[in-house]
């Protein structure tokens, strides 16, 4: 309702700026505005998405990832650390950018990996294996630079975020193909088959021959370098790296877009372009609450009552 | 086996945790409860609490001070660090330093860790103005003068020369007033404006607002269309820019509450297809490197200097103090103001 209306009024107050009537160039105008306030809600919405999906398969598996958050921090500290380094001085600029790019997120998935074995070989559950890197991997991204704030300039490295092939942001083509993957590897594979099945009944997967700790280790390594590559997009798209906000709350948006797009958190089931569409609600909401000056607290009571309201029609639906 | 060893292990985990707890426990306990708990405590302790002054300061050669950041992601709040480490080391100070990381609820706690390492005075940064007046107020139970640094607390609860020392910093409101001024003049007093908050409730985001809204109000054809906090950091500040933009396309001028705003608001701008400094004109607050060279690149217009090189005159204020002088409710820093007349000759020494 809410986002039809500021739909509605973007809508009128485009039609209502006397400039854009005069210069007799409505439609233009329009269509610019338009592709923008889709351009900004994309953007903002990229990393959520990249996240969720990693999410909705760590949720598929009856699963869940707090760590996702705090691995973006890290992820995002080390990038500048490499490019601003002794690495860019010795081997050059391209070296430390391909470098920047890689290493955080393979990092990244190590934080994953740690997760999985601790789901899988120590048997601790996962929202107390992931809870220990919630909380000790933001002091770690902020331990490698006493919790301060690296500015940089790097064009490069931050044509990630910043690129605008086609006129579209880099990392909404990075959203898309992580959907698609994801799409493909649910849909399509053996390993996607083994996700729900273990969801659905673990034992029974088991007995069935299922890979059971090999599949959910991988899950939560998949889960950790998608969180890697936001934090990578984050601190590019600012110009600076800030350990203690980049990825904060991360994990709730990310389990939000997920239940609200239809993933129930018991497992067993996977709903990727629910999650893209549960990750658009909530941006629209809380970018519409903004725009028609809603105060900050407001908004986020507001946006909690709409989650509330979406997780329960999608239960409706399904009983 | 193995169980038995668990049992015993977290049974001895406990009660080491219980002893390394209670002198921890002691002071806390005190202000909470009735007069018989203040009367166990040695003598002075139970008296601080209701005392009409803050709590004394020995005369000493060198103290063991705490300083309570509220957080350290921005170049701002790095220089103020910085400085207050770098003034302590010059004088043989011990510091006993904590970064609350943005949360309120970390900085009450890092209060009561430096209460309970009983320092001898607390510099503290308060990250808002009523929660951490409450911590102040514990800090004078237990006997522990503390003296606020650029950002204050609120007085119906903790009052200046009465539960603490004073309060060093620059005075907000008149550097929105600054901020408004010379947006006056560069827009030829008309501008649709949005405004980028700081912190909801911290003192900077409440007195810039206050000293530029007021300011402006002279203007008529000057308006805020939008007013939105930005919590005082680069990402934020960005994505409620970009947000803003799209929803007052109209928008001619934005005034951010401090530099990292800004510079998120001008990427905002560059992302929108618009150009920062010419399209909408942008006004800030503190005088960051990055904002300096940002007027040198004609992105920024202006920004108002908020000091935060702290350490002498912070330290300075403790010995004072400890030599028995009284201050006024406020200390305030004075400010400079950086356009695109001086930012190159500025730049080399900013932080």
């Amino acid at each position: 309702m809410l986002v039809v209306f500021n739909i509605i009024r973007i809508h009128n107050l485009i039609s209502n700026t006397p400039t854009f009537i005069e210069r007799g160039t409505v439609n233009v105008e329009y269509a610019r505005a338009l592709q923008q306030a889709l351009s900004v809600n994309l953007t903002q919405v990229a990393t959520i998405v990249i996240v969720g999906v990693g999410m909705t398969l760590v949720v598929a598996t009856g699963g869940i990832d707090l760590s996702v958050g705090a691995v973006m921090a890290i992820a995002g500290q080390i990038a500048p650390l490499i490019f601003l380094g002794p690495i860019a001085d010795r081997f050059g600029m391209g070296v430390a950018n391909f470098l920047a790019l890689t290493v955080p997120i393979a990092v990244a998935a190590g934080f994953g990996l740690m997760n999985g074995l601790m789901v899988t070989k120590l048997r601790f559950q996962p929202i107390i294996a992931t809870l220990v890197v919630f909380i000790g991997g933001r002091g770690i991204a902020q331990v490698l630079t006493n919790g301060y704030l690296q500015p940089f300039k790097n064009p490069s490295f931050q044509y990630i975020a910043l690129g605008r092939p086609l006129g579209i942001p880099t990392q909404v083509y990075i959203m898309f193909a992580v959907v698609l993957l994801a799409l493909f590897l649910v849909r399509r594979t053996a390993f996607g088959r083994y996700v729900l099945a273990i969801g659905g009944n673990e034992r029974a997967a088991r007995l069935a021959g299922v890979p059971v700790g090999r599949v959910k280790t991988l899950v939560y390594v998949i889960s950790g370098a998608l969180a890697g590559i936001a934090g990578l997009i984050v601190v590019a798209i600012n110009a600076a790296s800030d350990a203690n906000l980049n990825g904060m709350n991360m994990e709730l948006d990310a389990i939000a877009a997920t239940a609200v797009g239809g993933t129930p958190l018991t497992g067993g089931h996977a709903n990727i372009v629910g999650t893209l569409l549960g990750a658009l609600l909530i941006q629209l909401v809380r970018y519409s609450l903004i725009s028609i000056g809603v105060p900050y607290e407001f908004a986020l009571v507001v946006n909690a009552f709409i989650i509330l309201l979406a997780v329960y029609f999608q239960r409706q639906r399904a009983a | 086996m193995t169980k038995k060893f668990f049992l015993v292990f977290s049974v001895v985990a406990i009660l080491a945790m219980l002893a390394a707890c209670a002198p921890t426990a002691a002071p806390t306990q005190q202000q909470g409860s009735g007069e018989t708990q203040a009367q166990a405590q040695p003598a002075a302790a139970g008296n601080c609490k209701d005392s009409p002054t803050p709590p004394p300061l020995a005369k000493k050669d060198t103290y063991k001070v705490g300083f309570s950041q509220v957080e350290t992601n921005n170049p701002w709040r790095i220089a103020q660090t910085e400085s207050m480490k770098a003034e302590a080391a010059k004088r043989g100070w011990e510091l006993v330093y904590t970064d609350a990381g943005g949360s309120e609820a970390k900085q009450i706690a890092d209060i009561e860790s430096m209460i309970a390492q009983k320092v001898d005075l607390i510099f503290m940064a308060p990250r808002s103005e009523k929660p951490l007046a409450e911590a102040a107020l514990k800090a004078k139970a237990a006997c522990i003068p503390v003296i606020m640094l650029d950002r204050d607390v609120d007085h119906s609860i903790a009052a200046p020369g009465k539960d603490y020392v004073t309060m060093i910093g620059s005075d907000f409101v008149k550097e929105g007033e600054m901020a408004a001024e010379w947006l006056a003049k560069a827009t030829n007093n008309k501008a649709i404006i949005i405004e980028l908050e700081g912190t909801v409730g911290s003192s900077p985001a409440i007195d810039r607002k206050k000293g530029f809204d007021e300011a402006i109000k002279k203007y008529p054809d000057m308006k805020i269309v939008a007013s939105q906090t930005g919590d005082f950091a680069r990402d934020k500040g960005r994505q409620v820019a970009e947000t803003l933009l799209q929803a007052h396309p109209d928008a001619t001028a934005i005034y951010a509450h401090n530099d990292e705003m800004a510079m998120g608001a001008i990427a905002a701008l560059e992302a929108a297809g618009k150009v920062p400094g010419k399209d909408v004109i942008i006004v800030s607050i503190d005088g960051t490197k990055d904002a300096a060279q940002a007027i040198i690149d004609g992105k920024l217009g202006a920004t108002v200097e908020c000091n935060p090189k702290f350490g002498p005159k912070a330290f300075d204020t403790a010995i004072a103090y400890a030599n028995g002088e009284t201050f006024p409710a406020k200390i305030v820093n004075p400010d400079r103001f950086f356009d695109s007349t001086n930012a190159a000759a500025y730049l080399p020494e900013a932080y």
